[in-house]
């Protein structure tokens, strides 16, 4: 053991957590680390994980998963030690270590396809695998299918109730678009055969993977119709009355039920999918979605939005749309992760279908009377949004020029699309990283000094927003913004999304979301959108905690 | 037991059986949750409280129920012990029994001119109504109605509440092809967004949409008609026949005051839709966030007053309501004002709120009020609230307003050829509910502004009847709708002045 690898193993034995934190610090700038030493340091951060399991702060929990992060940076050097760890302890910290473990990638899965068969008779050590590989999302682990199916048929029973529900989320996890069509079948079958089972465990978790198979959209109509009448059954709400003795099947039976109660009506010929055709990354966080929604996409128009749930538990979220194909019937979509549901959002895969999508709703940018020079400013998400603005401008034969500002080059987006649709852009990053160095006003101003400018839009956070109008007040010079106020509905019932706007209270969802810049209250909607800054805080930590657990 | 074996009553024995008071949980343990209030009639009970009923030759109650429901056939029912056969007796006229038992005001409607409450109390017509609806839900009697055959025209419900339910329902029985579009979700419109669970248990409303289902009509979610198709799309491009809008009074009216757009000041709408169709009560496994803090200041005493309160209450918040009046004219049902009573709510009667107090970061925290006095009543009977110019603050930090709604803008908006008044209220024609659009109908809160669900409920009733007309051809006349811009659509009055004064004093008791 080297010094500095002894040093950091004893300080994780101190049962500070400051010390802990401290010593991960370390560790994550350490480079050029030999296997030894990642071996070594490896034991010593498993401690953490251990260590976790024994105390309820979540500052623990923290640091017990920046261990985990840690591990799993060390690489294929750790698989072996990992892997004996996995089939060497309890289940609890067997959950961690398979994070770890699958957040290696797959040198881990082939040593574990290839390690497998020396655990055939070891239960508790096969419970532990199968935990670990419920917990990949690389198509890659599809080959431990085959595995999954005979552990489904193994003498012990909870080693069956592992495999049925491994099965469930691998399915759920993976990229609909990559799942081979006759693995679904397959997987199918066992677990629809397993809801017979005499074990409620074998059952729920055969019940859980089903639901979760239905969520996904990957089953066919007639095993869909299957499912759906076997969870009815199971609850005890069709005809028979012979429901399931245990309460954590129907439990789990009545949960996927009541997701599934209003959708797949087809036959009125007016069924959405909102399935996501591709998923792009734009810059750390954000990314560009085009999704499916064919009667929406045959009416929207620039400067409306739509409203998307992606999951059944989620907030019904307002959206700017960058784009569409009417023909295809799809929407192009941007979304930073902010919140929890847009965390959510983002963290959809290919495939995999939004619960809600509504709209168009708002009304049409407004566009200007008079010929002459128009300008589009767009910050963050707002570059997608003013895109389809300044090609109905571009139409109507006005000039348009398109500013964009970001705080770096990493974050200006759309930029290519946006040069297509104007006449000229603009590229204004706070640092000077690309395109001039300053705010999105400097570049305002330069055009201010040059043309007649008779109308700006500005989409973007609200401090911009705010600073535009303020520089074309004195000029007089038409401005619109669009508002991103807080809402629920969008179709004006609720009224969550009030601004005020001269002096009346308008309705961003319906009035909106356009308002003239010069008139709108931007320190009220500025304090507006931080009324739930705490709950969401809250509904975060809740999805770190999901997603880790 | 048969009616034989039954004692003849003679009138004056029925009048003096008591009433049987509807069993309802303690209000101490049922704050803590959103589970149904009224535990519902035992048998007994019910077959009790059926006998009061003195089967009047001429029953008032029959006219002033809005969808004119057999009362005294199916209080017989009851009281001869066939619950069964009752319920069959109630959907003959009525679709939903089981929500208007719960949520009608029955002390407005039917029971203000019940005859034994001239000088007892009123038969509980809507107690009985939910005790045979129940029974054949918990029973599992539910018949399948009779189908006409496919007639081969198609119609198409904007709005899935209970107009456009019960619309619905009308005219898939009379063999057209029905498609509902609901801009949310789920069905069920007010009955699921509005009206509490502790009211109005969910599951209800989920059974009598999966019969609808059952009975072939199609549902379409996230649809906003208006916005995704037009009136014109649905008539022309979709090959509908005909079009019933249902699209309830879904625009929040706000006070004009000081703080009114400070944060945690909702609507009420905006109030019930985060807890009850988002979930929000369920937070953070739900998403949807509700500020929702120790001291829920709520403005008005309507029925929808009542249900915030009363869920506030629940969800742990020390409750107060301001209302401008005093508590003889509170709108609300006097059963929900009764049961608001019991569950330790504080009242702040003839109280005028004029300014939201709001701390540095825009939360509201206090709310200042203006006392006010009852005039004289004017020629309409009504005393009118004036103010005394004296004034007083409290602390809040939630102020939910539930102020009344207007209506849905979205559909006339963007159909210019749907004539409203001044309030944005869709005209029609009294008669056959058609408006100033050919092959247009409109129901429910859209063509009143906001009122009861049973009254939505009689005029898509009246609509779809004269929808069935029209898809046969037999509707030729012109449709006469008003042009005046002031015109309004009288809300629901009792059959008498008379009776509706002798049916509060009933209630006074």
């Amino acid at each position: 053991m080297t010094t500095r690898v002894e040093e950091i193993s004893k300080k994780l034995q101190e049962d500070s957590e400051e010390a802990i934190g401290e010593v991960l610090d370390r560790i994550r700038l350490m480079e050029d680390l030999s296997a030894e030493e990642k071996l070594d340091l490896s034991k010593g951060l498993t401690s953490i994980l251990y260590h976790h399991l024994h105390s309820n702060s979540s500052r623990m929990l923290k640091l017990a998963i920046r261990a985990e992060k840690r591990i799993a940076k060390f690489g294929p050097d750790v698989i072996p030690f990992l892997f004996e760890e996995i089939t060497d302890v309890d289940g609890e910290s067997a959950a961690y270590l398979g994070k770890a473990f699958c957040k290696i990638g797959k040198p881990g899965i082939d040593y574990l396809l290839q390690e497998w068969s020396r655990f055939s008779d070891n239960d508790p050590a096969l419970i532990n695998l199968l935990q670990t590989v419920s917990y990949y999302t690389v198509p890659e682990i599809q080959g431990a299918v085959p595995l999954l199916v005979a552990a489904s048929g193994h003498a012990n029973f909870q080693v069956q109730a592992m495999a049925l529900h491994a099965m469930g989320r691998i399915l759920e996890r993976s990229n609909t678009n990559l799942i081979d069509r006759r693995l679904v079948t397959n997987l199918f079958d066992v677990c629809f055969h397993a809801l017979a089972h005499a074990k409620p465990l074998v059952r729920k978790n055969a019940a859980c993977s089903l639901g979760k198979m239905l969520r996904k959209g990957i089953l066919l109509p007639d095993e869909e119709k299957r499912v759906r009448d076997a969870f009815m059954s199971i609850t005890g709400r069709d005809e028979k009355h012979n429901w399931d003795r245990a309460f954590i099947v129907r439990k789990e039976a009545e949960l996927y039920l009541s997701h599934f109660h209003p959708v797949a009506h087809d036959g009125h010929g007016y069924r959405q999918t909102f399935r996501i055709h591709t998923k792009k990354l734009l810059c750390p966080n954000t990314y560009h979605f085009i999704v499916e929604a064919p009667f929406i996409a045959r009416k929207i128009q620039a400067g409306q939005f739509v409203i998307v749930r992606p999951h059944d538990t989620s907030e019904r979220i307002p959206l700017s749309i960058c784009g569409w194909d009417r023909e295809k019937g799809t929407l192009h979509l941007i979304v930073s992760a902010v919140g929890k549901t847009s965390t959510e959002i983002i963290r959809m895969m290919e495939g995999d279908a939004f619960r809600d999508i509504v709209g168009p709703l708002g009304e049409r940018s407004r566009l200007p009377e008079k010929k002459g020079t128009c300008v589009v400013i767009g910050g963050g998400y707002g570059t997608g949004a003013i895109i389809p603005t300044a090609l109905d401008m571009k139409e109507r034969g006005h000039k348009v020029y398109g500013i964009v500002g970001a705080r770096t080059e990493e974050f200006l987006i759309m930029t290519d699309e946006l040069k297509a649709a104007c006449d000229e852009v603009i590229l204004t990053t706070n640092d000077g990283s690309k395109g001039t160095k300053g705010l999105v006003t400097d570049a305002l101003e330069a055009i201010m000094l040059k043309e007649d400018i008779v109308h700006v839009l500005a989409v973007g956070p609200v401090p911009m927003m705010k600073a535009v109008s303020e520089m074309t007040r004195p000029f007089k010079i038409e401005t619109y913004v669009s508002l991103n106020a807080i809402m629920v509905d969008g179709t004006g019932m609720c009224g969550a999304c009030r601004v005020s706007v001269g002096n009346e209270t308008k309705f961003a969802c319906f009035h909106g979301p356009d308002f003239d810049g010069h008139q709108v209250d931007f320190e009220n909607l500025m304090k507006r959108q931080k009324m739930f800054v705490k709950e969401e805080q809250a509904a975060m930590a809740t999805l770190t905690r999901l997603h880790n657990n | 037991m048969t009616t034989e074996e039954r004692p003849k009553l003679s009138n004056k024995d029925r009048i003096l059986m008591p009433h049987q008071e509807m069993p309802l949980r303690p209000a101490e343990s049922r704050v803590l949750n959103f589970e149904e209030v009224p535990i519902g009639y035992s048998a007994e009970q019910a077959e009790k409280e059926a006998m009061r009923c003195l089967q009047c030759k001429k029953p008032h109650c029959i006219e002033a129920c809005p969808v004119g429901i057999n009362i005294p056939g199916f209080i017989k029912l009851i009281e001869q012990g066939k619950p069964e056969e009752a319920i069959k007796v109630i959907r003959q006229t009525n679709f939903l029994p089981a929500a208007c038992g719960r949520v009608c005001p029955q002390d407005k409607q039917c029971q203000a001119v019940c005859v034994v409450g001239r000088k007892h109390h009123p038969v509980g017509i809507g107690n009985l109504e939910r005790y045979a609806a129940d029974y054949e839900r918990l029973h599992r009697k539910m018949e399948m109605p009779e189908v006409l055959p496919p007639t081969g025209k198609k119609v198409a419900i904007i709005g899935s509440g209970p107009a456009g339910l019960t619309a619905a329902y009308e005219l898939v029985t009379k063999g057209h092809e029905v498609i509902v579009f609901e801009a949310f979700h789920r069905a069920g419109g007010v009955m699921v967004y509005g009206i509490p669970r502790f009211r109005l248990p969910i599951q209800i409303v989920d059974e009598d949409i999966k019969f609808l289902e059952k009975l072939g009509v199609k549902f379409v979610y996230n649809m906003i008609i208006g916005k995704v198709m037009s009136l014109d799309d649905l008539l022309e491009k979709e090959g509908f026949d005909a079009v019933f809008v249902g699209t309830g009074a879904g625009l929040p009216r706000m006070l004009d005051i000081p703080g009114s757009n400070a944060n945690g000041v909702y609507s009420a709408n905006e109030y019930l839709t985060r807890i009850y169709l988002m979930e929000a009560k369920k937070f953070p496994t739900y998403t949807t966030p509700l500020y929702s803090g120790k001291k829920l200041a709520v403005i008005g005493a309507g029925n929808t007053a009542m249900d915030v309160m009363r869920t506030g209450k629940r969800l742990g918040a020390d409750v107060t309501c301001y209302y401008r009046r005093s508590r003889e004219e509170a709108p609300a049902r006097s059963e929900e004002l009764k049961h608001a009573e019991q569950e330790f709510i504080n009242w702040r009667w003839l109280s005028n709120p004029v300014e939201f107090i709001v701390d540095e970061n825009n939360f509201v925290k206090q709310i200042r009020c203006e006392k006010m006095e009852l005039s004289e009543p004017d020629e309409t009977g009504r005393r009118k609230p004036v103010s005394t110019g004296q004034y007083f603050v409290e602390d809040c930090d939630t102020v939910v307003m539930s102020l009344g709604c207007s209506v849905n803008p979205i559909i006339p908006s963007t159909d210019k050829m749907v004539r409203t008044n001044k309030w944005g209220v869709i005209m029609v024609d009294d008669a056959t509910c058609q408006t100033s659009k050919k092959g247009v109908f409109a129901g429910g809160d859209a063509i009143t502004g906001g009122s009861t669900v049973i009254l939505a409920m009689g005029q898509a009733k009246k609509a779809a009847a004269a929808i069935d007309q029209y898809l046969k051809g037999q509707l030729t006349e012109e449709a006469k709708v008003p042009t005046d811009p002031n015109y309004s659509v009288q809300s629901w009055k009792p059959a008498s002045r008379k009776a509706e004064k002798e049916g509060q004093s009933v209630d006074a008791r």
